[in-house]
């Protein structure tokens, strides 16, 4: 066979560039489903025009292959200048040292951004950025395999990288009609490929004696052949598509399954995690803020309004990109008449590194934040895709609401919007039912028998307790746990907070859970007139939120020893004007009372203790693996290039020369100077010099495998006058298991006469390999026969 | 004009390297989407598995119409020359032909190029052909060894636009290339005409009996009327007379060892086609051929006979068969061309002995004509006929190879052959120039005892 690697045209090499990107840009469209808008698309296609473009123009000029790939890395690094640098980079194109800070803080961004952002994302920079930079370095390997390595058929191994990530995230996969369009891209750039690869073959003609002589035709209309080219396309696309829609859906994902949405975590189960870090000791500061005196509000992270199964959660739901923190909505349900006042509260967060913002319910402005953050309906949570709460600054205006029990007696049915927070189980334990209905017997309103459910969880047969769950059984959320632990009476505040909320929902109240701190402890310091409070990780709580039409979502304190019970909510409200009392966390000793908690690890990671240890040690594992992998690869290639010599050895067309040039390779690889454009009588003169081949063996091993390779380089071609069969049968140049004994001998010669160090530079780091790099992948050695 | 043609399918379509790796990407990926249910792997899985198939069945169902025409320049070539293949290869289909390799295939013993790419073809053009269905394929053929070697047919190989299957075709036929032996150029002032004139007479003196074949030539002064040959006076329209003088036609006898019937220990049986030619009978047909060649171009009719009987031999070298001189090097070459290298088995030659010695014998004790033979194994029994053979022939050459046994050897240097040893193929001019001056002087010595007797 021919050389495969013929000079391209400039054209033919544009050509093959221009397929590539066509196939990577329409690849890239699969990623459709997974990010909202259209222009990342645009960045994807400029950032792989940019990447191929200069490859092209590049080898228009003629660059030696191996320059091309770091070329190509250096325009990523520029383009991304362009894209992302700003005013950082010089003249907006040169990157600077502050240009790769900006980078270095979205690639962490973008980190976040992919654990936190569900799908379908928003584009926030950090995640433009990462898309970007996938792009250019799936640009650099595609353009390395079609025009480098000239094998267009495996460039399907890019392109199939955006298509696969669809399907880890979302139950449909890429769309099918992006599919079927990288298929067709794919085929054209093999039918330019075939078309290339036979031209470059036409006006690269053999030189030699027996070369044919071609006359072709001048001119050839190319239109019929585009027509069976695009019939067979077709043809093959839509059986594929027709089996595709044909096949049965056989297994329903039962591997990945639980799989899904490991790079775009939905959702949280903060809920039973909670519980386990009140019992760790050690607080740790989680932020303090300046509030005016007497402005004590709580601080949601999240809250939890489905109450399903085992673990409770929030709703699983998608950031919406129009709600930025810009515009905060009014509260759900908010009417006009309650009282309420604006207060700002001026938060630095210390050391909890969550999405979730902590900021009091209700809020009407946030600002200060750096990163993108956006607020959820409904719970007015406020979390980002790219960013972290840790170190964050901000200021916020509470709206504290003061509503009369009268406004709150008086609310009507609430809307159907909210029948999900009235839900519950048809196989609810009968002890919450009898208990809600001895608890809530005389209840005027649904506003009475909350304040009567929270007086009797408060009372005296309660008690707090953060192990007795743990040590009876019943530890974490779900309905079973709620009965036991109304029959125990010993629990700590998710317990009190998911049975009031329960008990809620069974007489008709909407109702929710949130999760966060009270309030915190004050300290000392004052700045004009505001009250600097601190809040560690000891105030991490839960606490039940009940919806009354009108005034919206109000939050109730059934934790006894904890935080502040609304005055709204004590019995017999209105009759006094008092606000608040505060029983804050102070009252309480600290034994009991002070949950324990590491809110950075166990609010933001989403999974438990036992699980993020097997995930580490697998990540590690993988790490550990990825560095072995990397750091045995040239041995590995070096290995399989030996292997690949002595199967031509003992089979192949030109044994000596195969056995030969192993020889060669593994001087080299000892750091013999040894070249490999050398004759062979040299070569052997060189390396007999060396110590160990004073030895007749190794000697007489060397001499006879210079005799064979001499026999078959210069000696009558056997392989060419006589038929096949004479060669193989008659007298073959020479056998082959005496030239691999031969080899052997040599090369243990040759690594007995070596130091150590050289043996495992030589092992590990084999010169050959890059003796035969740098060689380059322009054009092979002359073919022979 | 060729017949266009249908391409016969040489062998089942199989996948190139790129589509059987698509195909089992494609199975692999069907697996995985099947096991993990993903649509749209799926999708592409079956891209990877239809596009072989189809590209299978594209290249099956395709079919391409094609002329060949073939002709070798020159038609005859020497060995150890070249000779160049022309090649016209013409699309007869109404669509273009794209996507074909082509490759000659030649019988084993030539080397043919390496499959090449054929250019696109138009479609053909009945009327008003501008030549853009046409392409010209030309190459150079070494002929290292005689030999009649079968060239063609065509073989096309298409594949599919994509580059995932391919067909193997073939189209046209055989045509046969000789290969003539190698002619040593010899002395030429020796062995002419004029050095062995004294044998001629004789057959220089005889009138052929057949008068049509006399050759007519105008009147000249002095002509006797008696030789006025009517006949073609009366065609002409001028005198014409009879050219009765027969010019000096001499002849001489070539004997060549065709059946190396010595060989007792012959342990290949049979030769097969693909078997390395036997060097010492290659020889000898060089040395035949040199011989040959050289005696017709000086004007002798030669006369050329196996040492053995005709029916063994394979080619057509046919007992007692004379070529004349001008254009008879041709038909001699290319029947030496033809003769395959003996191997038969013992069994078979021993019924034919008996004709053997019949058949060499003196038919007739008229003139004695140069006799040359090339013995390259003989047995006794034709070294016996050789000697029969001795009294008709003057000077008596034998030149020789290697392998022939001292017997042999001593039995005709008795009966006073001239022997004349060649080892090598550049020995022959040097051979050739010594057995004449040899064989001259021993002749003239003959002759010179014989008047003197």
């Amino acid at each position: 066979m021919r050389a495969e690697r013929l000079p391209l045209t400039r054209l033919q090499s544009l050509a093959l560039s221009l397929a590539s990107f066509l196939l990577l840009a329409v690849a890239t469209m699969a990623l459709g489903p997974l990010i909202t808008g259209g222009g990342w698309w645009w960045l994807c296609a400029f950032m792989a025009a940019g990447t191929l473009g200069t490859g092209a123009a590049l080898r228009a000029l003629r660059t030696p292959p191996s320059l091309i790939a770091p070329l190509e890395l250096l325009a990523v690094v520029v383009l991304l200048t362009m894209a992302f640098g700003g005013s950082s980079a010089f003249a907006f194109v040169v990157p600077t040292g502050d240009t790769f800070e900006v980078f270095r803080g979205l690639a962490e961004a973008a980190q976040r951004t992919i654990e936190q952002q569900s799908v379908p994302a928003i584009p926030v920079p950090a995640l433009l950025f990462a898309l970007a930079v996938g792009t250019g370095l799936l640009a650099i390997v595609m353009d390395l395999i079609v025009q480098t390595f000239r094998l267009p058929a495996l460039a399907a191994a890019p392109a199939l990288v955006p298509i696969v990530i669809p399907g880890l995230l979302i139950e449909a996969g890429a769309e099918l009609g992006t599919v079927v369009l990288t298929a067709a891209a794919y085929l054209l750039l093999l039918r330019v490929d075939v078309r290339v690869r036979r031209n470059a073959e036409l006006h690269n003609p053999d030189v030699g004696d027996d070369a044919p002589t071609v006359v072709a035709p001048r001119r050839v209309p190319i239109g019929s052949t585009l027509a069976a080219s695009l019939g067979l396309a077709t043809a093959g696309l839509l059986a594929a598509s027709v089996l595709t829609i044909a096949t049965p859906s056989v297994s329903s994902s039962f591997l990945l399954g639980t799989a899904q949405g490991t790079l775009f975590a939905r959702g949280v189960s903060p809920y039973v995690d909670l519980g386990r870090d009140l019992r760790r000791p050690d607080p740790v500061p989680a932020f303090n803020y300046l509030a005016d005196e007497g402005d004590r509000p709580y601080f949601t992270l999240l809250t939890i309004d489905r109450f399903e199964g085992e673990v409770w959660g929030a709703t699983e739901r998608a950031v919406d990109g129009d709600n930025t923190i810009e515009r905060m909505p009014r509260p759900d349900g908010l009417a006009a008449d309650v009282a309420g006042s604006e207060h700002p509260i001026s938060i630095r967060v210390e050391q909890v590194r969550t999405t979730w913002l902590p900021v009091p319910y209700p809020t009407t402005s946030i600002q200060g934040l750096d990163g993108s953050w956006f607020w959820d309906d409904g719970s007015l949570n406020v979390r980002t895709v790219d960013s972290s709460t840790f170190g964050q600054t901000y200021e916020v205006t509470r709206l504290a609401l003061d509503p009369t029990p009268q406004q709150l007696r008086g609310a009507g049915a609430p809307p159907a919007a909210l029948a999900d927070s009235l839900a519950l189980p048809d196989d609810l334990p009968d002890v919450i039912r009898t208990t809600t209905e001895q608890v809530t017997a005389g209840a005027a309103s649904p506003y009475d028998a909350a304040v009567l459910i929270q007086q009797y969880l408060r009372g005296p047969d309660f008690t707090y307790s953060v192990d007795a769950p743990v040590s009876e059984g019943y530890d974490g959320g779900g309905y079973d746990v709620i009965a036991e632990f109304l029959e125990k009476r010993a629990g700590y505040c998710v317990h009190f907070a998911s049975t009031m909320a329960v008990m809620a929902r069974e007489v008709g109240i909407p109702s929710r859970i949130s999760v966060g701190y009270t309030s915190g402890t004050p300290s000392d310091e004052r700045i004009g007139g505001t009250v600097r409070v601190d809040v560690d990780s000891h105030d991490l709580h839960a606490w039940p939120e009940l919806y009354f039409q009108g005034v919206g979502w109000v939050q109730f304190e059934p934790t006894p020893g904890r935080g502040t019970v609304p005055s709204y909510s004590r019995p017999g409200a209105g009759e006094e004007s008092l606000s608040g009392i505060p029983l804050g966390p102070s009252s309480t000793p600290g034994a009991n009372g002070r949950p324990e908690g590491d809110p950075d690890r166990n609010l933001a990671g989403q999974a438990g203790g036992a699980a993020s240890a097997a995930s580490e040690w697998m990540r590690n594992g993988t790490l550990a693996l990825v560095v072995l992998l990397l750091v045995t690869a040239p041995a590995l290639v070096r290995s399989a290039q030996r292997q690949l010599r002595l199967r031509r050895v003992r089979g192949g067309p030109r044994p000596a020369g195969a056995a030969w040039d192993e020889l060669v390779a593994s001087a080299v690889d000892l750091g013999i100077p040894a070249d490999a454009r050398g004759t062979p009588r040299a070569l052997a003169a060189l390396v007999s010099g060396r110590a160990a081949f004073a030895s007749p063996d190794a000697a007489a091993a060397l001499v006879d495998l210079r005799d064979a390779v001499e026999r078959e380089r210069y000696g009558p071609d056997t392989g060419g006058d006589l038929p096949p069969a004479v060669a193989r049968a008659g007298t073959p140049p020479a056998p082959a298991s005496p030239l691999i004994d031969a080899l052997g001998r040599v090369r243990s010669a040759l690594a007995a006469d070596a130091p150590p160090a050289e043996r495992a530079r030589a092992t590990f780091l084999p010169r050959s390999l890059l003796a035969g790099a740098r060689g380059g992948v322009g054009r092979r050695a002359p073919r022979d026969a | 004009m060729p017949r266009a043609r249908l391409l016969r399918v040489q062998a089942w379509p199989r996948l190139t390297r790129r589509g059987g790796t698509l195909l089992v990407v494609g199975v692999l990926l069907l697996v995985l989407s099947l096991w993990f249910d993903l649509r749209d792997i799926l999708l592409l899985a079956f891209v990877g598995i239809a596009m072989p198939l189809a590209a299978l069945a594209f290249v099956a169902l395709q079919a391409p119409r094609v002329a060949v025409q073939r002709a070798f320049e020159p038609p005859v070539v020497p060995a150890g020359a070249w000779a160049t293949v022309r090649l016209v290869v013409q699309n007869r289909s109404r669509r273009t032909f794209d996507g074909a390799r082509w490759r000659d295939t030649v019988q084993a013993g030539l080397a043919a190029p390496a499959e090449a790419i054929l250019p696109a073809l138009g479609r053909w053009e009945g009327a008003l052909p501008s030549g853009d269905d046409t392409v010209r394929l030309e190459y150079r053929l070494r002929t290292p060894r005689r030999g009649v070697y079968a060239v063609g047919p065509l073989r096309i190989g298409t594949a599919d636009p994509f580059g995932l299957a391919r067909i193997a075709r073939v189209v046209g036929n055989a045509h046969d290339l000789v290969v003539t032996p190698r002619v040593t150029e010899l002395d030429a002032t020796v062995g002419s005409v004029a050095s062995i004139d004294g044998s001629l007479h004789g057959l220089q003196r005889r009138t052929h009996p057949n008068s049509d074949e006399l050759i007519a030539r105008e009147y000249r002064y002095g002509d006797p009327l008696r030789r006025v040959n009517w006949a073609a006076t009366a065609r002409r329209g001028e005198l014409m007379v009879r050219e009765e003088e027969q010019r000096g036609d001499p002849e001489a006898r070539l004997l060549v060892d065709t059946t190396l019937s010595g060989r007792a220990a012959q342990a290949q049986a049979r030769r097969e086609p693909g078997d390395p030619p036997d060097l010492r009978f290659e020889l000898g047909i060089e040395i035949a051929a040199s011989v040959g060649v050289h005696l017709l171009e000086h004007g002798f009719r030669l006369r050329c006979d196996p040492l053995h009987a005709p029916a063994s031999i394979a080619g057509q070298l046919g007992a007692g068969e004379v070529y004349r001189s001008p254009g008879g090097e041709h038909a001699f070459l290319e029947d030496l061309a033809r003769l395959e290298t003996p191997g038969r088995g013992r069994a078979h030659r021993d019924r034919e002995r008996d004709q053997a010695a019949e058949l060499i014998a003196p038919r007739s004790r008229e003139a004695r004509m140069p006799g040359i033979a090339v013995l390259i194994d003989p047995d006794v029994v034709e070294a016996h006929a050789l000697v029969a053979l001795r009294p008709t022939l003057e000077p008596a050459i034998a030149f020789v190879t290697e392998s022939v046994s001292p017997t042999v050897i001593e039995l005709l240097e008795e009966s006073d052959w001239r022997i004349v040893t060649v080892r090598r193929p550049n020995e022959i001019a040097s051979a050739w120039t010594s057995a004449w001056r040899d064989a001259r002087g021993g002749a003239a010595q003959r002759s010179g005892a014989g008047r003197a007797r």
